[in-house]
């Protein structure tokens, strides 16, 4: 058996690395993720104080602290027993919809932007940021450089510090925001939602009016039926902070609905012989391998996984893009892979919206902002969108809320099975008979980037290796070929 | 404003990823309160770093480095010297695309020459733990002298 390694992943977190192994006949056999993982962290948490955990996750991960920040803080409400009052929920959302806006600009425009922007297949050195700009215009940098520091300084400014905030608190958070604050916040939003309508423009200009990008969307190399996943508000809307568990099917019909605490009830953990990586499935349909269809439990849990387990988005500007999303593409649910970027894109719309919403709510200047605590601390589960995908903590504790176990479950974690599948797929439509097609390597690397993964993700050190090696392997594991770029 | 900012980059849970932060941490003590000179900790490479460094002339960058050298060896590097597509950071893109990108944007950002990446090879980046690795933690005192080293060139127009 042949076997081709894309290591690592350009522009993608992480060291990952990709195994395409190939049959006699050249064709490919199977593809595999293969992905360094940080170790001990349950080990490193049991025995701290379950306060710490907020401000020790958030540390788990370089992409998005902000996220496990909250599924954290959210875990503390329920290990404690205490519900917040409103205005530190409608804070803590505020706070989380201003990250999101934030994290989903940077993939657009650094990471999944440029395959459509520039063009899949542009020269390799003109396929990212600067080439985004290059063709969109100067302005557009400014545009990008500010909405990312606006984020920034309002994270610190409600969050504490810079990236890792020390602002969640069991029952609330440590600090309100006073009018002034508000004022700005509020300001800023809408900005925001100026720059998310920009940004669809783009979408709309660069690559929907581009109908050989449109026909990369549909066709049938990034494609897989699979259920989808998403948090839900009381309407079937999307909420990023809050709400139940909705699962739907390849056909669209609701499969589940739960409170994020009966997680264990739903959702399942695989693992394999080949990695260490598990892959989370759903209970009640069963694991039947690397498949999609009604009968295999594989879900997704990506930005248009979350458009399609829920019935639209709870803002109007956001709801009205949600809708001509499905008119284009041809009703619900979208299968399509790459069309995960134009559901990212109306979800900054969304996050933005909602952004403002909660900066001009009467309450949002309230200084009823926490509940103590006063039962003693037992279990929890803290949920929320990240922006990869649903994050689940889950903490134990002893009496005196010491931390005694750690179950997480991480965005990522939750598309182990799709991202392998889409990358099979991506490479058994371009590979064949041995040969490698034309722009493969940057080919079967969009497959992976439109989840947006991030992987061994707390780690930072700089790379000493090139960026992208493909090694083809005889049966015997000799090598044939050797491909790289960027060395 | 201080015009130049040495900055530690690292997660202090990850064993020899955190001793960016552990040499600027020194760095900050040896220097007290030098005006012309701030001392931050970061986590992040790539845009974020280079957001960080709007405002300034001269920076030095403080990381760990895996590039199969003995652990503890100590890099002096400049941004293009890394051979990578990668950011020295996750879910970004690298410092040199950063910092042109930055420019393009109209940031009053350092010139490329006068940013200095001192970089410590590291054992372990995979395991959570508040300790650095032996030989890593033995390379601090070394790190934080070449650190002392480059900034006094940097700030006293030696020769570069």
């Amino acid at each position: 058996m042949k076997r081709i390694s894309i290591d690592p992943i350009t522009r993608l977190e992480g060291h990952g690395k990709i195994d395409i192994f190939l049959n006699e006949q050249g064709d490919v056999a199977n593809a595999y993720l293969q992905i360094p993982e940080l170790r001990g962290f349950e080990q490193f948490c049991v025995g701290r104080p379950v306060e710490d955990m907020p401000n020790l996750t958030a540390r788990i991960c370089g992409v998005c602290p902000e996220a496990h920040h909250m599924a954290a803080t959210k875990a503390l409400d329920a290990v404690f027993h205490v519900d917040p009052p409103p205005t530190a929920k409608k804070l803590r959302e505020l706070f989380y919809s201003i990250f999101f806006v934030t994290d989903h600009t940077t993939h657009f425009y650094a990471l999944g932007g440029p395959d459509f922007v520039v063009g899949p297949t542009a020269p390799k050195a003109q396929r990212n940021i600067l080439g985004v700009i290059a063709k969109v215009g100067m302005d557009v940098a400014g545009k990008v450089l500010k909405m990312r520091r606006d984020g920034h300084e309002l994270i610190k400014m409600m969050g504490g510090r810079p990236v890792h905030p020390n602002w969640g608190l069991p029952g609330g958070v440590s600090r309100g925001i006073n009018e002034e604050q508000r004022k700005t916040i509020e300001q800023l939003g809408r900005e925001a939602i100026e720059f998310a309508r920009f940004s669809l423009k783009l979408f709309d200009d660069l690559v929907l009016k581009n109908t050989e990008y449109v026909k990369l969307i549909t066709g049938d190399v990034y494609i897989h039926r699979t259920y989808n996943m998403g948090m839900v508000d009381e309407n079937n809307c999307t909420n990023f902070y809050d709400g139940q568990i909705r699962v739907t099917s390849p056909s669209g019909k609701e499969h589940a609905k739960y409170h994020p605490s009966e997680y264990r009830q739903y959702v399942a953990e695989r693992v394999e012989p080949w990695t260490y990586l598990k892959f989370p499935y759903l209970k009640k349909v069963g694991w039947k391998g690397f498949v999609d269809g009604e009968d295999s439990g594989v879900y997704k849990a990506t930005p248009l996984s979350r458009c399609n387990a829920a019935d639209g988005m709870a803002t109007p500007l956001a709801n009205a893009e949600y809708k001509r999303m499905y008119e284009t593409l041809g009703g619900k649910p979208i299968h399509h892979t790459l069309a995960t970027h134009w559901a990212r894109l109306i979800e900054i719309l969304y996050a933005a919206e909602r952004w403002v919403e909660l900066a001009t709510d009467p309450q949002i200047t309230g200084k009823d902002y926490r509940v103590l605590p006063t039962e003693t601390p037992t279990e929890g589960v803290g949920c929320v969108e990240a922006p990869r995908g649903t994050l689940t903590h889950h903490y134990w504790t002893d009496s005196r809320g010491i931390v005694t176990k750690v179950n997480l479950i991480v965005g990522t974690t939750n598309n182990n099975a799709p991202i392998s599948m889409s990358v099979k797929r991506a490479a058994e439509k371009l590979i064949s008979k041995g040969r490698l097609s034309e722009g493969l390597l940057n080919m079967v690397e969009m497959a992976f980037r439109a989840y947006d993964p991030c992987f061994g993700c707390a780690t930072h050190s700089l790379p000493g290796q090139m960026p992208l090696e493909v090694n083809i392997r005889g049966p015997q594991g000799q090598l044939l070929e050797r491909l790289t770029q960027y060395i | 404003m201080a015009k130049t900012l040495v900055i530690g980059l690292g997660n202090p849970l990850v064993t020899d990823d955190s001793v960016g932060l552990r040499v600027a941490a020194a760095v900050r003590h040896i220097l007290g309160d030098r005006p012309d000179v701030d001392v931050a900790e970061d986590y992040w490479g790539g845009l974020r770093l280079m957001e960080r460094l709007i405002g300034y002339e001269r920076a030095i960058i403080i990381d760990a480095i895996v590039t199969g050298a003995a652990p503890g060896t100590i890099h002096r590097l400049k941004p293009g010297d890394l051979p990578t597509q990668h950011s020295a950071s996750a879910h970004d893109v690298n410092l040199p695309t950063a910092l042109e990108f930055g420019r393009k944007a109209g940031a009053q950002l350092p010139q490329t020459e006068d940013i200095l990446l001192v970089a410590v090879e590291a054992a372990d980046i995979l395991t959570f733990g508040q300790r650095c690795t032996v030989a890593v933690e033995a390379a601090i005192p070394a790190a934080v002298e070449v650190v002392l080293q480059e900034l006094n060139r940097l700030t006293c127009g030696e020769q570069r």
